[in-house]
Parts: structure tokens; C-alpha cells; sequence
């Protein structure tokens, strides 16, 4: 009996660690739709690769899913490291004014984007879907992340903004697939991992690009259509 | 399901007469000493007692925290009683008003001193069970009275007719306006936990075990409270609470025009407030521990001390906050606001979808 009641105990402290960490992961999207500066963009979509893996290490602890370690790890190195280290590597580069991409007002934007995430909560929130090891809200959260890096790539009118909401995007999807499909094969999540990688090329090229051309990373001269 | 039914338990309100956790252990030991700790306080004792403690010791933790924060900015700074010898010195000097005002001007510190002595009675400073009292009002009535008190100050500001007066009681309203959607999503995290909106039953949930302490929802609707109550004693976004430089002012500038006895009421006043808001943020929602949990004189007066370290601990972190950040532009409060609001919707949607 006193062992039931500590495997129940236990599994609510799990369920809980698993729901902070989720609500982690949806701060720091809230965090980089406000954050001036894009360096601390990016910094911040370090630290919500970190909580996304964090999230897959508790599903593997929780369910023995040894694949899953592999995976956490890579995408710790991948997106952790190396992806924005190579951001912030682009970003040195170019020099100029980074802040003011804003289309709306911070407040205006966070307002709309909590509207978006409770309506994404509320959608995800009457499907009947269960995960052993994953509490219901982190596919909530995953649904609102989803939303609000659109939300990102729509109001914010700079090349790193469009780059690093697109790649937000793909750790909501990361933390939706980790609930809904956490015993899928390695070799199927490690070619989603190199699909980030390509989207790293493609984003680097484009901003290296933009900037050479408009010698500014704002997205605003694209606007004007010329022949 | 289990669970869940499990968690879902009404959270027990300890009785006075079935003492509990560390307060119980005291009381043991004070009995066994004997002396002043076996006689048993009347409800009424304690509700007046809970009011003294607020009335007393408001001036003490704000001129602590003054000193604290002169330290950290390197200065000597006032010596901690300095509030006192102030209100002293300020009951002495002659009231002044100025010629077009009204009695209103001059009755509205008195309302709202009032104001700041009628919260006290509804929320635990002392006590972890409720008093007769503690069922007169609650969160949102605390907040109502609150709000009066405000208002009659801003209404004071109002009859002078004095530009700085008038615009700090229009900004005042106009942030307090902000304020309330993250006090008003708080309040409902509050009801989905306990069922209830009563300050006592949300302290007891926090208290009745470790898991409850740490679970998002809570620690979410928390720091919403620590933001918000940040914003309200004037420290961060955009306010420098202790001088009279202009971009900062709000709070200062309303009281500019008075003088005397009501000048003397409103300061113990804004002292009172930061003093409930500290009740409120550490008894309830941080840190409800070390309240009495009997009628007992011994463990009732040993309540005090216990919350004014904790009183002075929340303000060295206020203190520590405010000095560590720099201020905001005036209209950036939005977005600070937005922030908190943020945090406190989180914590509705959590309990939602998880249920309990």
C-alpha cells in the first residue's frame, strides 16, 4: 500500500516537473516575441532546445525508451549549441540597428499572443488524447507554441526574428511529436533534426543575403516591389 | 482518477483548538514554562491584536527597508525608527488646505487610513485559522477596500486643483486600472485551487503539503502576485519611491498639496498598504508558515516577530529587485503589466487542463 502511495507520489512529481518544464518552453516563446534584441532572441531559443530536451529525457526516464536519450542528446548539441552558434556567429557580423523590428506594440503583441495560446490550450484541451508519460498540457503547450512563433514570424519584421520563429516552430512541433509519438524511430526524428539543419543553411544564406543587399536585417525594404 | 480525487481533498482549516506542525511544538514548550502562554485570547483579542501589529510596525518595515537599501547603494542612509520621529513631527505642524478645496480634502486621508485599518481584520497577519471576522470580506473585498482607499486619495488630489496632485492621482488610477486584470486571474487561480476566494483557505492549501508548494499553477499565480504587488508599493517598472523627481512620480505626487495631521495619515497610510501587501504576498502565497495556529497568548505573540522577519526578508528582496533593474519609460508600464497578466493566465489555463 505505502508503495502504491509512493509510486502515485512519485508520478505526480513527474507530471508536475514535466508541466513546469512545458510552461518553460512556453515562457521563452512569450520571451522572444518580446525581446529586443535579437542576440537574446536567439539566446533564448538556447534555452528552450534545453527544456525541450529536458522534456524528452523525463519521457525516456518515464517510459525506458533508450532511443529517446540518443535523441535528447542530439538535438542538445544540434540545437543547443551549434544552431545558434552559428546565429550569433552570422549576427556578429553584421553590424546596425537590431531592436524596433516591433509592428505592434509589446503589449498589444503579448495580449494577442496569450489570445492565441488560450484559444490553442482550449482547442487541444477537449481532444480526447492521453500520453503515459506526458501530461495533457504540454501538447496544449505545444499547440500554443505553434501559434505564437507564428505570431513571431508574422509581427516581427527582421531576417533573425523570421529564423529563429521558424525554428521555435519546430521545437513546438518537437514537444507535440514527444507526446503523441514518443516511441518513433531514431532514424525518422534524427531526419527531422537534419531538416532543422538544412533550414539553418537556407535562413543563414538568406540572411547573409538580405543584409549584403539592403545592408539591414529589417524585412521592411522588402515591401517596396521594385522591377 | 485516484489521484486526482486525492488531490481534489477540501484543504482542513486548522482549528484553534487542535494546534498544529511548528506552532504546536512552541506551545508545548511554553507550557511547560508556564507563565503568560496559558491564557487563551478571545477571537476579538486576536483581531485586534492582528491590526496593532499592522498599525505598530508599518513605519518600523518601511524605514528597515530604507536603511537596507541605502546600504546597498552605499550610503549611510535614516536611521530605521526615521518614519516615526516623521509622522511625529508632521502631527505637530499645522494643517494647511488650499483655498478653493472642500471638507473633502481634508476627510479623504481620514478614509483612507480607515480603509487601511479594515483590511487587517480579513486577511491572516497572526492567525492560520480564521477569525469571526475573516469571513466579513473576502480577496476581492480586500481588494474593494484597497481600491477605496486609493480612490478617496486620488479624489483628495482631485479637490486641490494643483497640476502635479492631479496628474499623480491620474496616473495612479490609470496603472491601478492595468493592475487588476493580473489581481483579478490570481483571484481565480485562488478559486480553482481552494473553491473558495477566502485568503485563509489558499494559505492552508500552500501549507498542507510540500507538492502543493512547488506545482506550476501555484508558483505561476505567485510571481504574478510579486510582480503585481512590486508594481503597487512603487518600486519597479517606472516609479522612484522615494524621491520627488518628476518622470517618477505617482505615488508622491499625490500627496503634495497636504500638510499637517492628514499629510501625517496619508504617510502611515502608504506604509500600512506596502505592510498588507507583504501580508498579503507572504502569508498567503509565499511563505504561510510560523502563523499561530492556536488562541494561545504565547504562540499569538510569537506570530509577530516571525512576520516581521518575514516582512523584512520579502522587502530586502523588493529592495534588492528594485536596485537591480533599471526603471522603465513612463508608457512602458503596459508592458510589464502584460507580463504579469501573462504569468497569471498561465496559471488558469494549468489548473484547467490538468484539473485539479
Amino acid at each position: 500500500m505505502s508503495a502504491l502511495t509512493a509510486a502515485v507520489s512519485s508520478q505526480s512529481t513527474i507530471t508536475d516537473a514535466a508541466e513546469a518544464v512545458a510552461i518553460l518552453v512556453l515562457l521563452s516563446e512569450f520571451a522572444m516575441l518580446r525581446a529586443a534584441l535579437s542576440r537574446s532572441q536567439v539566446r533564448l531559443y538556447a534555452f528552450q532546445s534545453l527544456s525541450v530536451s529536458a522534456l524528452a529525457v523525463i519521457v525516456a526516464a518515464t517510459r525506458h525508451i533508450g532511443d529517446l536519450y540518443v535523441l535528447a542528446g542530439l538535438s542538445l548539441v544540434l540545437k543547443v549549441i551549434i544552431v545558434p552558434a552559428i546565429v550569433l556567429r552570422l549576427l556578429r557580423e553584421v553590424e546596425g540597428d537590431l531592436a524596433g523590428s516591433h509592428r505592434l506594440g509589446v503589449a498589444s503583441m503579448v495580449l494577442l499572443a496569450i489570445a492565441l495560446s488560450v484559444f490553442g490550450i482550449f482547442v487541444v484541451g477537449t481532444m480526447p488524447i492521453h500520453s503515459k508519460s506526458l501530461p495533457v498540457l504540454a501538447f496544449a503547450v505545444a499547440a500554443a507554441v505553434i501559434l505564437v512563433a507564428f505570431l513571431l514570424v508574422i509581427v516581427r519584421s527582421d531576417v533573425v526574428s523570421q529564423a529563429v520563429g521558424f525554428f521555435s516552430l519546430e521545437n513546438g512541433v518537437s514537444v507535440a511529436s514527444l507526446v503523441l509519438a514518443a516511441g518513433l524511430p531514431l532514424i525518422a526524428e534524427v531526419a527531422f533534426l537534419f531538416d532543422l539543419l538544412v533550414a539553418v543553411v537556407v535562413f543563414g544564406v538568406l540572411m547573409r543575403v538580405h543584409h549584403g543587399r539592403t545592408s539591414t536585417l529589417s524585412t521592411r525594404t522588402l515591401e517596396r516591389l521594385r522591377g | 482518477m485516484g489521484e486526482q480525487a486525492s488531490r481534489r481533498v477540501p484543504f482542513v482549516l486548522p482549528s484553534p483548538n487542535r494546534p498544529h506542525g511548528l506552532m504546536a511544538s512552541a506551545q508545548v514548550i511554553a507550557l511547560r514554562g508556564g507563565g503568560v502562554s496559558g491564557i487563551e485570547l478571545a477571537p476579538a483579542e486576536i483581531q485586534v491584536l492582528q491590526d496593532l501589529t499592522i498599525f505598530a510596525f508599518a513605519p518600523f518595515v518601511s524605514g528597515a527597508i530604507a536603511h537596507f537599501e541605502a546600504r546597498l547603494q552605499g550610503r549611510r542612509g535614516p536611521r530605521i525608527l526615521q518614519p516615526y520621529y516623521d509622522i511625529a513631527k508632521l502631527f505637530h505642524k499645522e494643517t494647511l488646505a488650499p483655498e478653493d478645496a472642500s471638507w473633502v480634502f481634508l476627510a479623504c486621508p481620514i478614509i483612507a487610513f480607515a480603509c487601511y485599518l479594515t483590511v487587517p481584520l480579513l486577511i491572516p497577519v497572526l492567525t492560520s485559522y480564521p477569525l469571526p471576522l475573516g469571513y466579513m470580506g473576502d480577496i476581492l473585498g480586500g481588494g474593494f477596500i484597497l481600491a477605496l482607499a486609493g480612490f478617496s486619495i486620488a479624489l483628495g488630489a482631485a479637490e486641490t486643483g494643483a497640476p502635479y496632485a492631479q496628474l499623480g492621482s491620474s496616473r495612479a488610477m490609470t496603472f491601478g486600472a492595468l493592475v487588476e486584470p493580473s489581481i483579478l486571474f490570481v483571484t481565480f487561480t485562488v478559486a480553482l485551487v481552494t473553491t473558495t476566494d477566502l485568503p485563509y483557505f489558499e494559505a492552508a492549501a500552500v501549507r498542507s503539503s510540500l507538492s502543493q508548494v512547488v506545482r506550476p499553477a501555484h508558483l505561476l499565480a505567485a510571481f504574478a502576485f510579486f510582480l503585481v504587488v512590486l508594481a503597487d508599493t512603487g518600486r519597479i517598472p517606472v516609479e522612484t519611491h522615494a524621491s520627488t523627481l518628476e518622470f517618477g512620480m505617482i505615488d508622491e505626487a499625490r500627496t503634495l498639496e497636504h500638510s499637517g495631521t492628514p499629510f501625517a495619515l496619508l504617510k502611515w497610510g502608504s506604509a500600512m498598504k506596502q505592510m498588507i501587501l507583504y501580508v498579503i504576498l507572504m502569508n498567503v502565497f509565499l511563505a504561510p508558515w510560523g502563523l499561530a495556529g492556536s488562541r494561545q497568548l504565547g504562540s499569538v505573540l510569537l506570530a509577530v516577530p516571525t512576520f516581521l522577519a518575514k516582512a523584512l526578508g520579502i522587502g530586502a528582496i523588493f529592495a534588492v529587485v528594485d536596485n537591480s533593474f533599471s526603471k522603465l519609460r513612463l508608457f512602458k508600464i503596459t508592458e510589464f503589466m502584460a507580463a504579469a497578466f501573462l504569468l497569471a493566465v498561465l496559471a488558469v489555463l494549468v489548473l484547467y487542463l490538468s484539473g485539479r
